[in-house]
């Protein structure tokens, strides 16, 4: 389910503390207010989240102009590991 | 909890890198906690001298059939089937029989068995999930790593026909169009051209570990699967659970920060 209700048109920008966590990782920022994209280009080097990887909340995907709220758990999801 | 008389049926789908050391995990465990259990090992590979680098194995031949052999004399209390075949899906157009290398998975698993699927693909891995979510009661456990030092597990578990863990194509991408091949339904010349990578012992032991805990936890002690999927990074030392029950997944997704 997208969540369009958190689209950057919106002017619901609440700045603020959320979750973000790919694989690893896990930390608390100050991301509230940005969109997902804005999300991605600030961690994407540093933690190497893949362009193609989806943003979830929960079960939700949320887009890339979708805008984190105060206290949400973000989550781009990773690759799970193939080889055995 | 009372395991003594409650037998179980381990599936050890793939007994190669993390396959071996978890076998010999899971057939302890059974020997002791649920003694009376039966341990099915089902891999239509065999092993060859390059293996050994990563994988515990004593002889060359069948994976299956040579790992039963080394287990059998060991664990008295525990029945350990060997059974060298490949996994295929229902849908699978050469011929199935018991004369030819493979195994439909819907043949393969049934209800209340513990299912672990340590391959090296995802095309496989989706059809043992897949035929287990046919089932009401059943656990999968999976695990893979990459040609360095990440690795991931997961735990997909039904009871009374309702889903308790998320079927993991929910979050994966990579199940729903795999990008790779099932080598049981390729040729034995196109089998051989696959490449190995270049895995890591210490990842695939791992994975192996990592899984154990989790049936230690969840089968042992019957407690919640809440640490559905794990990621690890041995080179950062890190590793993370996410919650992907359900009943997690259908609550406002908002934490304390």
């Amino acid at each position: 389910m997208d969540t369009s209700s958190t689209s950057a048109s919106q002017p619901n920008r609440s700045t603020g503390m959320a979750n973000i966590r790919y694989g690893v990782y896990n930390q608390p920022s100050n991301i509230a207010g940005k969109t997902i994209k804005e999300v991605r280009d600030q961690f994407g080097k540093i933690w190497g989240i893949p362009t193609d990887a989806v943003a979830y909340c929960g079960k939700d995907k949320l887009d890339e102009n979708a805008v984190v709220q105060p206290g949400q758990n973000v989550e781009f999801h990773r690759r799970a590991g193939e080889k055995g | 909890m009372d395991t003594i008389n409650n037998p179980k049926r381990f599936i050890l789908v793939g007994a190669g890198g993390i396959g071996t050391w978890l076998a010999a995990g899971l057939v302890r465990l059974l020997e002791w906690k649920f003694p009376g259990s039966a341990l099915v090992i089902v891999d239509g590979d065999t092993f060859e001298e390059k293996n050994k680098e990563r994988q515990d194995f004593t002889k060359l031949g069948n994976k299956a059939v040579v790992k039963a052999t080394e287990l059998v004399p060991q664990f008295t209390k525990t029945t350990i089937i060997p059974i060298p075949k490949w996994v295929v899906d229902d849908s699978f157009s050469g011929v199935v029989d018991e004369d030819t290398p493979k195994i439909r998975a819907t043949d393969l698993i049934r209800e209340n068995d513990v299912v672990f699927a340590v391959v090296d693909n995802f095309a496989a891995r989706k059809i043992i999930f897949d035929a287990a979510a046919k089932l009401d009661n059943i656990d999968v456990f999976t695990g893979g790593n990459d040609d360095d030092l990440f690795g991931s597990i997961y735990h997909y578990q039904k009871r009374d026909s309702q889903e308790i863990t998320a079927h993991p194509a929910e979050f994966h991408p990579e199940y729903h169009n795999p990008p790779d091949k099932n080598p049981g339904e390729l040729s034995c010349q196109e089998r051989s051209e696959i490449e190995g990578g270049t895995q890591l012992l210490a990842t695939n032991m791992a994975v192996a570990s990592f899984i154990l805990g989790r049936v230690q936890k969840t089968i042992v002690s019957n407690q919640s699967p809440e640490e559905t999927e794990i990621f690890f990074d041995l080179g950062l030392g890190k590793s993370e659970p996410y919650d992907r029950t359900h009943s997690y997944l259908n609550q406002n997704q908002t934490v304390n920060v």
